[in-house]
């Protein structure tokens, strides 16, 4: 007879080599001859809990409602520098924003996305709403019905008899005296089955049983009251906690309880309070990092990175923030040795090969450039990024004079992805080069009425699809009176395109913006900065 | 090209005003690099595909079953 191992010891082992779904099925085995045998349940709500465990502290899916419906920022119209909602007022440098891709609330484009950054933070309902649910850019109504709830259904409908535990026949009281369990369960129905309400309850009456004298208990019900949209109660539990004991993570929560309250000079703080007592710790620099970032402070930002990148060399979020900040400050030779450093550590994706072969495109490398687009297109998992490829493709078509091949890849984005905006804007870009205008009306009209999913595109790159000619000689305009008025604001407002005047001090200012039909890479990205600053 | 510069010679008058019109162009959106995804946002993405994946096995086989009753 062959020996067979204790099953509970096996499931441990499992359990240690991250084998989650046949460590769940022993202790299904186990629970089923001995329902009663804690430590098997034990195991089980730990290993369904790790399954879906993602990090609290990146978590963020804000909804709609509780974005519009705000009522917890404390200053709508915050002064210069003290707000995130006010991206454009920051003093920070960094490159233009004519030259940074931005994001729909008009922050620069970030080297790193994140949960919480992924579709930034629209300024208006309006836009809010415009913002198509698709899979990518989805923002739910409310928190309420966000990620994890979907999340949690699925996991629902997945297990054939019903979930492992059936929150509503449990008796919180008794587990919350028992602390070795009441951990566990805890953590199984906060990630797991999402139920915030049930593990609020739970940790409260677990708080009471261990006098207030837990920190950990604190930092969880500071956690469910963050979910529930209750900062104030959240500040609360976390101070509470800091005073008990100094964590890592509990400054990070704290830091993060800040955000939503648009009061990012106080996370700082805190932030470097935590400094003070985590000298150097990476989380902690990479939080204050992004917060600087957040706030369009982009010098200070890439600072804090570097200041990361010094503890941790391998750190990934800073390398491609600091690559992306270089890229676009006109620097792609040192853009390319960031992204070659994340090549060497092991990156192997769509996002990395096309900010390569960006690169390599502007830093005049030109052998690499089109075989890591290639192994983009190959790497690309969805529409969107295949899309994005061929966007940035384009700009290369454009940069060799190849017009047709442009006018192809441009084409070609569209197809993958119908919603691309800056793509109209350049394929209008081109049609206005070869003189259709007929066309470019259309591109400028489908533009028009793009919803703006991506949203990189900001009102004067808008603008300077519809722009077709100087004002005053566009025959077209005198026939759309609606049409001149808004090319006029446009004018009027961005910096970019001056009005059509005579400039007789044209001997002291810079020579205007001429732009050649077929530009070299790396002239005009200098000669755009210049035009822009007068 | 110094031949180029022999045939075309600058005017730059000495005296009176010198006008340029300054024409807007039309000008490009930028080349965009693409932001690296966060480990836990890679995570949830695949969650979130694993999920409706196996959502859409559950309801295929379900429609096997319906499909087979009806037979």
């Amino acid at each position: 007879m062959e020996m067979q191992m204790d099953p509970l010891f096996l499931a441990w082992s499992y359990f240690r080599r991250r084998k989650f779904q046949p460590c769940s099925e022993i202790c299904g085995q186990i629970l089923e001859t001995n329902p009663y045998d804690q430590a098997a349940w034990s195991l089980k709500t730990q290993v369904l809990t790790e399954m879906v465990y993602v990090d609290e502290v990146d978590v963020d899916q804000e909804g709609i409602a509780e974005m519009m419906l705000d009522d917890n920022a404390i200053a709508q119209v915050a002064r210069p520098g003290t707000s995130m909602k006010l991206p454009g007022t920051s003093q920070g440098g960094g490159p233009s924003p004519a030259i940074r891709p931005m994001t729909q609330a008009g922050r620069p484009l970030s080297g790193f996305v994140r949960p919480s950054t992924q579709s930034g933070r629209p300024g208006t309902m309006e836009q809010a709403i415009r913002t198509p649910r698709t899979a990518h850019t989805a923002r739910p109504v409310t928190s309420a019905s966000g990620r994890f709830v979907r999340l949690g259904t699925a996991s629902i409908l997945t297990s054939p008899d019903g979930p492992f535990i059936n929150l509503s026949r449990l008796n919180f009281t008794k587990y919350a005296q028992k602390p070795n369990l009441a951990k566990a369960l805890f953590e199984y129905i906060f990630h797991h089955e999402n139920d915030v309400k049930n593990a609020l309850e739970l940790a409260a009456l677990a708080t009471e049983h261990a006098q207030f004298k837990d920190w950990w208990w604190k930092v969880q019900l500071g956690k469910c009251y963050y979910r529930l949209g209750l900062y104030r109660e959240a500040e609360k539990q976390f101070k509470s906690a800091l005073k008990q004991q100094d964590m890592v993570d509990t400054f990070l929560y704290l830091a993060k309880v800040y955000i939503p309250l648009d009061q990012p000079i106080t996370a700082l703080t805190l932030l470097k309070q935590g400094l003070d007592h985590f000298p150097r710790e990476v989380t902690l620099l990479t939080g204050i990092a992004r917060i600087h970032e957040e706030m369009n402070n982009i010098s200070s930002a890439t600072e804090y990175y570097k200041e990361v990148l010094k503890q941790d060399n391998t750190h990934v979020e800073a390398i491609a923030c600091i690559g992306s900040n270089h890229f676009y400050s006109d620097q792609p030779e040192i853009a390319l040795r960031f992204y070659r450093r994340l090549l060497q550590m092991g990156v192997y994706n769509c996002e990395l090969f096309n900010n390569l072969a960006l690169c390599c495109f502007y830093a005049q490398q030109y052998d690499m450039t089109l075989s890591s687009f290639q192994r983009a297109l190959s790497l690309a998992t969805n529409d969107e990024e295949v899309a994005d490829v061929w966007y940035n493709l384009g700009h290369v078509a454009v940069g060799i004079g190849d017009l047709n091949l442009a006018y192809q890849c441009l084409k070609l984005c569209l197809a993958n992805n119908n919603n691309h905006a800056e793509a109209y804007n350049n394929l209008a870009v081109l049609e206005m080069r070869k003189g259709h205008t007929e066309q470019l009306h259309r591109c400028s009209k489908s533009e028009g009425c793009v919803p703006r999913s991506r949203g990189h595109v900001s009102p004067d790159q808008a603008a300077e699809a519809t722009l077709r000619h100087p004002v005053n000689k566009t025959t077209e305009a005198s026939a759309q009176p609606e049409r001149t008025a808004s090319i006029l604001s446009v004018l009027s407002l961005s910096d970019t395109l001056g009005p059509p005047s005579y400039k007789p001090d044209i001997l002291e200012t810079p020579p205007p913006h001429t732009q050649s039909m077929i530009p070299l890479p790396l002239p005009t990205f200098r000669q755009e900065i210049d035009t822009t600053e007068f | 090209m110094p031949e180029v510069k022999s045939m075309f010679r600058e005017v730059l008058p000495k005296q009176g005003q010198m006008s340029v019109e300054d024409v807007p162009a039309m000008v490009m959106c930028k080349p965009k690099l693409l932001p690296l995804k966060s480990v836990t946002l890679e995570k949830l993405e695949k969650m979130q595909r694993e999920a409706q994946e196996t959502i859409r096995q559950q309801e295929a086989a379900q429609r096997e079953q319906q499909q087979q009753q009806k037979q």
